[in-house]
């Protein structure tokens, strides 16, 4: 299972967060901390090093697109060749569905990066395996979204 | 303005900020004005204010006073607002907030909405952040949503259950009967979410793992059906299709047929048929390759299969992908104990990882080569790691250098190699290696007997070289002071002569003693090696003296008081020095463990004196290393110098300042051989004295001495002795008498309470006395192990 994936992009040590999703309940402050030394970690990385790295009792995983680092925290007996597929698939989600995705289509649209996140993962689970299937699914949840709003004729979101 | 410029202006606004303190000002603005629209229940722009929310949440600011506005959006019939706050509580809510139980009832109308989309908005929220207690309360509508005819809904509704299984297990009764058959399932998303399910009932329950080995011929099936179907664009990754379902499916694979021959059995083909057909130049198909190597191993598969396995870890290691390098040796790591000469073969491949350029590859190959060194292999592979040892990074160096102690002590071939190998390490990375080091180093110098010529040799090199690394500068002294004569001699046969003279010794000395590099210890260990030095030259004997006045008002009281003692030995008890600077017995090592330490096993075998029979250069009286008795305390009376008929066996002088004097060996202390209760600890003449533990605690142990005569007469005026090391306390109680009665007819018993608060290793020394024969006989016996439970 994982416990939480997230997307930063370097700002001195500590990295500036676009986004975050967790599948573990935790108290704010922790949560906080954890992305912190998380992030911190990850920006220490020196070149040319494996993708994987022990923190606690988690393995993180992380994969760094032009200017967005990638990463996700899991349990200890998860194949991490496997959640590099994972932050892969979503990448790819992003970039179909924002066409050459860049960091900020994410950070100007955040919301709909996380309902992407939302059709593909679900209780640290992967939902969805078919590409087609959750661009066609997003593309319906938004039509509903712009159809009721005209039905309520009220201005789109 | 339209509103959704406002969140994007918003954004717009805050990036543009140039300082921290501005960015905190624009948002703390914006946050009243929405916090203000929040309170007038402004119909229009909700939505839009929590989504500025969630943004601002998102950098770090609080936004707690969102979570009931998240309650209203989620209440409402339109599906943006719907959307939105339903993220808002994903975001903002957690199971501790008391504000998550509202949205419980909102989730269970949704959750039969008749638009599917709203219905996912409740099943993904959830399956993230549902608290036990709503899980509780939604299980049964979950359970109807399996098995609804829609798969959209169904494989979220699954993955729900997977959730709500997590929090309260006890439910997962209620989803085990619809888990199997939602195999049939052609649906990928479904059929992953299956798997998912059914390997978390398995997980938590093995009566739902027994019954559910029955699907493993059906998964078996499925697993095929992907490995040789054709090309499928919907789920191809880099040529395998559905990656993500196929490493599902053999986990739950590897769940069903661990400790089970029949279900193991079932899969043995198919995980074959993966091995060998999926195709690994992508990552996707390594992580299935990956996956089946971890099934393999951890079922009771057959050996060809394990050994199958094992090549696939080895060809990873050779591919130019660094994360694949890495999982192979995290792999072979886990499995290199159980099938040891499977993982043997790729062993050069595992050394040539020892040169990669990432650390954690690196930390990695050390420890899988260290596991795999053998008696075989030993030569090889301990010169690459002595290159590795020169070059690792500094994290490492701790752990090669003990790695390689360690390999070292169980496999050297040779006595000489072993003492090169040590001084090696100790050269290359000196400051890294642990305390004990020194005084092993020294027990296996000071065995090698045939060595010390060459070894002195050696280390007097290294000592004049660098005089930086500790531990080598000082074992380097102590073999020096000890065998100084041999370095005198010049030749060598073993490396090449040098001539070294009396005043290069002692310079050599005297450099480590004034240096400021030199630790305490060292210092201690280079004047003690001066002094022994005064019985081993002939002309230079007054520098020394010299040198140890002056060191009779050093600072450092340690040294200080070395010093004044050895003043005294030149000159009240100059009689006595030749004795007490005599060079040292053989060390007896505790524990042996190697081909090489054979001699140590046999002293220890012999369970009758323990002082170790050595021949020595010139022997007259055999000093024990008794730093760690303290013959003054503790014993009833203090020992005095024996007045033993000449025996064969040596016993040991002690006087009072001799004591004091015989602190040369500083952390010198062999670990206690384990030994079985009831141990004869002296046998001689016909008596026979066996120790027996009663008791022990952490802290002390309670021991009995057990005195039997097999001879024709009776031993009178038998009496025992007792020191042991300085911290530990003694009390002997009264023996049952000084009469050993002829022919085994009867038994002395004396029993001893050992204290031991420091937890120290335990020693204890025992004079007997007694008359036998007409004769009068004295005999000490050493104890170096009490049964090794007393402190485990």
């Amino acid at each position: 299972q994982t416990h939480l994936i997230c997307c930063f992009s370097p700002n001195n040590r500590q990295g500036k967060l676009r986004l975050q999703k967790w599948f573990t309940p935790l108290p704010e402050r922790e949560r906080k901390k954890i992305v912190r030394d998380m992030t911190t970690l990850v920006l220490a990385r020196k070149p040319r090093t494996c993708n994987f790295l022990h923190w606690k009792d988690l393995k993180i995983v992380y994969k760094r697109y032009a200017s967005l680092y990638f990463c996700c925290a899991l349990e200890e007996q998860e194949n991490e060749l496997l959640a590099l597929e994972i932050l892969h698939r979503y990448v790819e989600l992003l970039d179909k569905y924002f066409g050459n995705v860049c960091e900020l289509d994410i950070i100007f649209n955040f919301e709909k990066a996380y309902f992407i996140l939302d059709e593909f993962l679900m209780g640290g689970e992967v939902q969805e395996t078919s590409k087609q299937s959750i661009a066609n699914s997003i593309e319906a949840s938004d039509m509903l979204q712009e159809t009721m709003e005209e039905y309520m004729s009220k201005p789109a979101f | 303005m339209s509103p959704s410029v406002r969140l994007q202006e918003l954004i717009r606004v805050i990036r543009s900020a140039r300082t921290q303190c501005e960015e905190r000002g624009v948002i703390q603005r914006e946050c009243a004005a929405i916090r203000e629209q929040f309170r007038q229940n402004d119909n229009g722009g909700r939505s839009h204010n929590l989504a500025k929310l969630l943004y601002v949440h998102m950098l770090g600011y609080p936004a707690h006073f969102g979570q009931m506005e998240c309650v209203r959006l989620i209440a409402s019939p339109r599906y943006s607002e719907k959307r939105i706050g339903y993220l808002g509580a994903m975001m903002l809510l957690d199971e501790k907030q008391d504000a998550s139980l509202l949205i419980t009832n909102s989730i269970k109308n949704d959750l039969s909405h008749s638009s599917q989309y709203v219905q996912s908005l409740a099943l993904c929220t959830l399956a993230c952040m549902g608290s036990a207690e709503m899980c509780r309360d939604l299980a049964p509508e979950i359970e109807r949503l399996l098995k609804a005819s829609n798969s959209y809904i169904k494989k979220k509704a699954t993955l729900c259950a997977v959730h709500i299984i997590r929090k309260v297990p006890e439910l997962g009764e209620m989803f085990t009967p619809s888990a199997h058959s939602l195999l049939s399932e052609k649906n990928h998303g479904v059929l992953h979410g299956a798997v998912v399910l059914i390997t978390e009932l398995c997980e938590r329950n093995t009566q739902t793992l027994d019954n559910f080995r029955k699907a493993v011929p059906e998964l078996v099936q499925i697993m095929k059906g992907l490995v040789m179907s054709g090309y499928s664009p919907e789920h191809n990754v880099a040529g395998i299709s559905d990656p993500f379902l196929q490493v599902r499916i053999l986990r739950l694979l590897r769940i069903l047929g661990r400790n089970n021959d029949r279900a193991s059995d079932a899969m043995n083909d198919l995980l074959a048929q993966v091995a060998t057909n999926t195709d690994s130049t992508k990552t996707a198909g390594s992580a299935v390759l990956y996956e089946t190597v971890l099934t393999v191993m951890d079922i009771r598969s057959e050996s060809g299969l394990r050994v199958l396995a094992v090549n696939i870890l080895g060809r990873f290691l050779l591919n130019n992908d660094r994360n694949i390098r890495y999982i192979s040796m995290t792999s072979l790591l886990k499995i290199v104990q159980t099938d040891h000469n499977a993982v043997q073969r790729h062993r050069g491949t595992i050394v040539d990882c020892l040169k990669d350029q990432d650390a954690s590859v690196q930390r990695r190959a050390l420890e899988l080569s260290l596991a795999l060194v053998s008696s075989v292999n030993i030569r090889s592979l301990m010169k690459e790691l002595l290159l590795f040892l020169s070059t690792c990074p500094p994290e490492l160096r701790a752990h090669a250098a003990s790695g390689i102690f360690i390999a070292a002590e169980k496999y050297a071939p040779s006595q000489r190699w072993h003492i090169d190998t040590i001084l090696h390490v100790l050269t290359t990375a000196g400051s890294d290696v642990r305390d004990e080091t020194v005084p092993n180093l020294i027990q296996l110098i000071t065995s090698a007997s045939e060595l010390h010529c060459y070894t002195v040799h050696k280390l007097y090199r290294a000592l004049v070289t660098d005089i930086s690394q500790q531990p080598l500068v000082q074992v380097a002294c102590w073999c020096i002071g000890e065998y100084g004569d041999l370095l005198l001699k010049g030749d060598c046969e073993e490396t090449e002569p040098v001539q070294v003279t009396e005043d290069d010794v002692l310079d050599a000395l005297e450099t480590v003693l004034q240096s400021h590099m030199s630790s305490p210890a060292t210092r201690a260990f280079a004047l003690t090696a001066t002094m022994k030095l005064s019985t081993r030259i002939t002309e230079n004997v007054d520098r020394i003296r010299s040198i140890v006045s002056i060191y009779g008002s050093c600072i450092d009281v340690e040294l200080q008081q070395r010093a004044v003692e050895y003043n005294a030995l030149f000159r009240k008890y100059d009689h006595m020095r030749a004795a007490v600077l005599e060079r040292m017995p053989v060390i007896d090592k505790g524990q042996t463990n190697g081909e090489m330490s054979a001699n140590n096993i046999k002293d220890l075998e012999q369970t009758d004196v323990k002082i170790p029979e050595v021949p020595l250069p010139s022997n007259q009286l055999c000093l024990e290393v008794c730093d760690l008795l303290d013959l003054l305390g503790g014993s009833e009376e203090p020992l005095q110098p024996s007045q033993a008929p000449p025996s064969s066996v040596p016993t040991p002088s002690s006087t009072g300042t001799g004591q004091d004097l015989l602190d040369l060996l500083g952390g010198v202390c062999p670990a206690p051989v384990p030994v079985v209760t009831g141990v004869t600890v002296y046998e001689k003449n016909g008596l026979t004295v066996t120790l027996q533990c009663d008791q022990r605690t952490e802290t002390s142990v309670t021991v009995s001495l057990l005195a039997s005569n097999s001879t024709d007469s009776d031993i009178t005026s038998f009496s025992l002795q007792a020191a042991v090391p300085k911290s530990v306390q003694l009390q002997m109680k009264a023996p049952s008498g000084d009469v050993v009665p002829a022919h085994g007819a009867g038994q002395v018993t004396q029993t001893v309470i050992l204290m031991n608060p420091n937890k120290v290793n335990l020693k204890m020394r025992v004079r007997v006395s007694y008359s036998s024969q007409g004769s009068f006989c004295q005999d000490t016996a050493q104890i170096d192990s009490f049964p090794t439970t007393a402190w485990s």
